[in-house]
């Protein structure tokens, strides 16, 4: 029963931080890491706004949500676009952007165990015998939630279905008229956004510590392989693989092997199927 | 309405559409024909402006150098560095060869993402047009893109260029590896649709007999080159037409 409980709420904090990545990559065919550092920047200034200038605790997540896109945005619109279809630019220009923004945090003095924000809900329930706090509830139920809205949004509004089909084939959107970059530049967007919800959920669980970044990052890129790259419903699936794979090892070989998880399930997938559970990327399976 | 003059397109040295000048009247159904590699998609990249984002891609590879000289003109009006995305809000819509639907989208979906540049009403109305058109796309409306035949692919990604509301409809080899019958039934959809909507359409085609009939102007293109064109009877009595493209001499 505990690892039920506890690998569903695992894997749904996973598929919150993959979520972003997959779609981000989905879209634009651009991998984003600096998705890590979007999740911390968010929490900082959510921290800012709701410790610092005072601001009820909603707004200051709505407000940073708000940068959050923004900055995505902007982090397209004015570098990654210059090298957009680059493949290895794309890769160490957004990581360099998420080196600029980590280490410039941790240099600007953001360090250490003070930076916390508050959970939502105070209080737990027993859930089968297992206490679980309500914050962990309702992060699961907002996290399914995310995943129904996102999958309504792609399937039923104008601008999603003009996401998808420029994920589909970016020629053929263009067509039709879809402009890829600034299609591009909204998924980067949506992405951003995604990566800032994962942090408001999952971070009043622990402090705001930079090094989160690069944890997030690897968690994304580990859920965003075993789900096949530019699947993001792929990223979910696989988000409750890695998460029940990595509950169940803290329960029977120890908490200290939970990131060896994360790696040997990019291992095992590349061995074996290199285009993920979902994945499009069959010409990679065929180099292989 | 639209017209090209005196285009060419290199693919680093290689001439791909040599001194290229046609043109397509409004309510025209033109006919573009010629052998494979007779530049034929070219032209229609180049038309669509997609060949500015094949050249965007290319540089961005490090692959081939694409150049492009000449113009291409919409109502007049030059519209050789307008990009894509703006020729396709401008009316210039293209259903590409090998169709590309999205496979993973059902019908419907596929045609609603072709309704991006479409009103809600003008999606609605067109979308009930497509249907009368093509019933046989009524039973199939939830199949995903990638089951479906070929003609029933075709239909669709003709029905998802007309969702974006063209002025001129470019169809790349629409009867690409279809039956005979299918070929019949696609080209007459296409010239009621013509009639229908008012708009005009460039065809272009390997073999010039099945689209033959409903075209008004046609040019036939060599290596790149237009060696020959007129109205449909002109090129009809022409003897070297007749040998070259229907088989007759």
């Amino acid at each position: 029963m505990e690892i039920l409980v506890y690998g569903t709420i695992n894997s749904v904090s996973l598929a919150l931080m993959g979520l972003g990545f997959a779609m981000v990559y989905g879209i634009s065919r651009v991998p984003n890491f600096a998705h890590g550092a979007l999740y911390v920047i968010c929490g900082f200034v959510t921290w800012t706004l709701f410790q610092k200038l005072g601001l009820p605790y909603f707004i200051a997540i709505i407000l940073s949500l708000g940068v959050n896109g923004v900055l995505g945005m902007l982090m397209y619109r004015f570098v990654l676009i210059r090298v957009r279809g680059m493949n290895i630019s794309e890769i160490i220009a957004s990581y360099a952007i998420g080196l600029i923004i980590l280490e410039g945090l941790r240099f600007g003095g953001f360090r250490g165990m003070t930076y916390t924000l508050p959970v939502f809900m105070e209080g737990s329930l027993m859930i089968g015998g297992v206490p679980v706090d309500y914050h962990r509830i309702v992060m699961t139920i907002i996290g399914i939630l995310l995943v129904a809205g996102l999958w309504l949004f792609t399937h039923h509004t104008r601008i999603g279905l003009a996401l998808q089909g420029m994920a589909q084939d970016e020629r053929a959107a263009l067509m039709l008229g879809i402009d890829s970059d600034f299609m591009a530049m909204l998924a980067m967007g949506f992405g951003a956004v995604l990566a800032g919800v994962a942090a408001t959920l999952i971070m009043p669980l622990g402090n705001i510590v930079v090094e989160s970044g690069y944890h997030v990052l690897i968690m994304s890129i580990a859920v965003c392989i075993v789900g096949g790259l530019g699947s993001w419903m792929g990223a979910f699936f696989a988000a409750f693989i890695i998460g029940f794979a990595q509950i169940l090892t803290v329960v029977y070989i120890g908490s200290h092997f939970q990131m060896v998880v994360a790696i040997l399930a990019i291992i095992l997938t590349l061995i074996l199927k290199p285009s993920g559970l979902f994945g499009q990327q069959k010409e990679l399976e065929e180099r292989v | 309405m639209l017209e090209a003059k005196e285009l060419m397109v290199f693919y680093e040295n290689m001439l791909a559409l040599n001194n290229i000048s046609i043109k397509c009247d409004d309510n025209q159904i033109v006919g573009v024909f010629g052998a494979n590699s007779a530049g034929k998609s070219t032209l229609m990249y180049a038309l669509s402006g997609i060949m500015l984002d094949i050249q965007k891609k290319e540089r961005m590879a490090g692959g081939e150098r694409i150049s492009l000289t000449g113009d291409v003109l919409l109502n007049n009006k030059s519209i050789m560095d307008v990009k894509p995305s703006l020729r396709a809000r401008a009316g210039i819509v293209l259903c590409p060869e090998r169709r590309r639907l999205f496979k993973e989208s059902s019908v419907i979906e596929n045609l609603r993402i072709g309704g991006y540049l479409a009103t809600k009403s003008q999606a609605k109305k067109t979308m009930e047009y497509i249907m009368e058109v093509f019933p046989a796309l009524q039973t199939l409306r939830n199949r995903l893109g990638g089951f479906l035949s070929g003609g029933e692919q075709q239909m669709v990604a003709i029905g998802r260029a007309l969702m974006a509301q063209p002025k001129v409809l470019l169809l790349d080899e629409p009867l690409l590896g279809l039956s005979p019958l299918m070929q019949a039934t696609l080209i007459k959809a296409t010239k009621a649709i013509q009639q229908e909507t008012n708009i005009s359409v460039i065809v272009a085609e390997q073999y010039a007999r099945p689209v033959f009939p409903i075209v008004d102007y046609a040019y036939i293109l060599e290596n790149g080159a237009a060696v020959m064109e007129g109205t449909r009877d002109e090129l009809m009595d022409n003897p070297d037409v007749k040998s070259a493209y229907f088989g007759v001499s």
